[in-house]
């Protein structure tokens, strides 16, 4: 899916858990996410802590969206 | 560690006033069967039914298939950590009721149990289709927790297994196989024209109920370590997994294991099999990195010229079992690698979620998206419905006479990694 919107012309963040998976299929930006049953948040943690965690996530990937890349990129913290 | 598996035959089950192996027949008391099991309070009924191979039965949805074995020389006692003390296994005399098998059902998932045919084409790729099945049907009691009722299951599993096995522990055996391995400092420097080979047994641990246990530990808590192959034969490992059918490895897998078998009969004559290295499947990334580095440094630490590496189910182990191989060959070591494949039903689709270029020597268990029509069986063990919601199945996937139209992804073993299948295919 990644790489079909991407064809079409639209940039895209793939925020993912397992990183590799994400390299190996192709998307150009990508933002390590939580695991794999919570990608956008840890249910482990108080709730407003687990806020903190997925409004940085979202602004991580909505800074990689209008960040330009040549190759594959990782936004690591 | 030296371990005889002493072997009985069964061919047949029935019934009988006492449990006992007599001329190939395993008798089984039901009556004390089902009186052992009632006495979990998480369970609400309990009932035991038998099916033979060839028979027109179809049991759904299975959650665990195992072999019943006991100890009847050496330490410990089977499934340590489960039904026995935590005491180390592997040496001495176990009893195994070859043949025989304890097949455990209920809707625990739902979606991640599977399908046993005991004749049709069904059962040509299950390999369960073949053993002569002691059936539990395991119903919890109301607003039973999930965890708690995959405990339960899991436990009546392993409990009959035992119960059965040492009820016949004074039978003499059929045959007595006989498997060692040395002490590192003796097995380093034998065969030293040979190469060092182990094998990295990857479990099955990413939690929500896709668990593997060792000696009673929850494996996504430990660090990859070493393991004598015949403790796995003693039930060191055993399955917690309600994860799609056709690639979980079945506590009879692990009892059974193929490739720890034929390891053993290369031993000496094309490599020196020295160990067995076990390892997780995590749900972070930080895991599966930790692990993979862990199980290639105890790997490295061997001195290791060459490493199988197996996986158990599919999607983010991919990962798992890409890293353990780049990270081996990068460290000087060869490796195969066995899984299986869901290339789509058309099979044109890619058949693993990750790859590297230094995984080039592969053996699949064949593709769990293949379809398969199973048609209607006289008698079905358990609920037939939950062939609509199965994992490899689909609203409809049942019709009115019974037929079930399925991937293979659905039929119990049909794809096991460990190549536990009864099918296989040559390239021309």
């Amino acid at each position: 899916m990644v790489k079909e919107i991407e064809r079409a012309g639209l940039p895209v963040v793939h925020v993912c858990t397992i990183v590799p998976i994400s390299l190996t299929v192709g998307a150009n930006r990508i933002v390590p996410a939580i695991a794999i049953p919570h990608p956008l948040g840890d249910p482990t943690k108080p709730f407003e802590e687990e806020k903190a965690i997925r409004r940085h996530l979202v602004e991580k990937a909505l800074k990689a969206l209008q960040t330009p890349v040549t190759e594959q990129t990782v936004f690591n913290d | 560690m030296k371990l005889e598996l002493h072997k009985v035959k069964v061919s047949k089950l029935a019934w009988g006033d006492k449990t006992a192996v007599r001329d190939g027949v395993l008798f089984v008391n039901k009556e004390e069967l089902v009186s052992m099991l009632s006495e979990d309070e998480r369970l609400a009924k309990v009932d035991v039914e038998l099916a033979m191979p060839g028979e027109s039965v179809r049991i759904l949805p299975v959650k665990d298939v195992i072999e019943p074995r006991c100890k009847i020389e050496g330490k410990g006692g089977i499934f340590p950590g489960m039904v026995s003390d935590v005491e180390t296994v592997g040496e001495g005399k176990t009893l195994v009721l070859e043949g025989a098998a304890v097949v455990t059902t209920g809707k625990i998932v739902r979606f991640q149990e599977g399908i046993i045919d005991m004749s049709g084409p069904g059962a040509d790729y299950c390999p369960y289709s073949q053993t002569n099945n002691v059936v539990l049907l395991l119903d919890p009691v109301v607003d039973l927790e999930k965890h708690d009722h995959e405990a339960a299951c899991r436990l009546a599993g392993l409990k009959t297994a035992a119960y059965l096995a040492e009820c016949c522990r004074d039978c003499e055996p059929d045959r007595v196989d006989v498997y060692e391995t040395l002490s590192f400092r003796e097995s380093m420097h034998a065969y030293p024209d040979l190469p060092k080979v182990a094998y990295l047994y990857m479990l099955q641990s990413q939690g929500l109920l896709h668990d593997t246990w060792v000696y009673g530990v929850d494996a996504k808590k430990s660090l990859p370590t070493l393991i004598s192959p015949t403790e796995v034969m003693d039930g060191a490992i055993v399955s917690g997994n309600c994860v799609s059918a056709c690639d979980k490895n079945n506590t009879y897998v692990h009892l059974n294991n193929p490739i720890i078998n034929s390891m053993y009969e290369h031993h000496g004559k094309d490599f020196n099999f020295v160990g067995c290295i076990i390892t997780n499947e995590n749900v972070t990334l930080a895991d599966k990195k930790r692990s993979s580095s862990y199980s290639i440094k105890l790997a490295s630490m061997m001195g290791l010229d060459g490493l199988l590496i197996s996986e158990e189910g599919f999607g983010n182990p991919d990962a798992d079992l890409i890293m353990n191989c780049w990270k081996a060959e990068r460290a000087g070591m060869k490796t195969t690698l066995l899984t299986d494949e869901y290339a789509g039903q058309d099979g044109a689709s890619q058949s693993l979620a990750d790859s590297c270029p230094e995984g080039d020597a592969c053996v699949t268990a064949g593709n769990a998206n293949e379809v398969i029509t199973l048609p209607p069986m006289e008698k079905v063990l358990g609920y037939p419905d939950e062939a609509n919601i199965i994992a490899g199945g689909w609203d409809g996937s049942l019709a009115s006479d019974g037929t079930i139209t399925v991937e293979l992804q659905a039929i119990i073993g049909s794809t096991c990694e460990l190549g536990f299948t009864k099918l296989g295919a040559y390239t021309i």
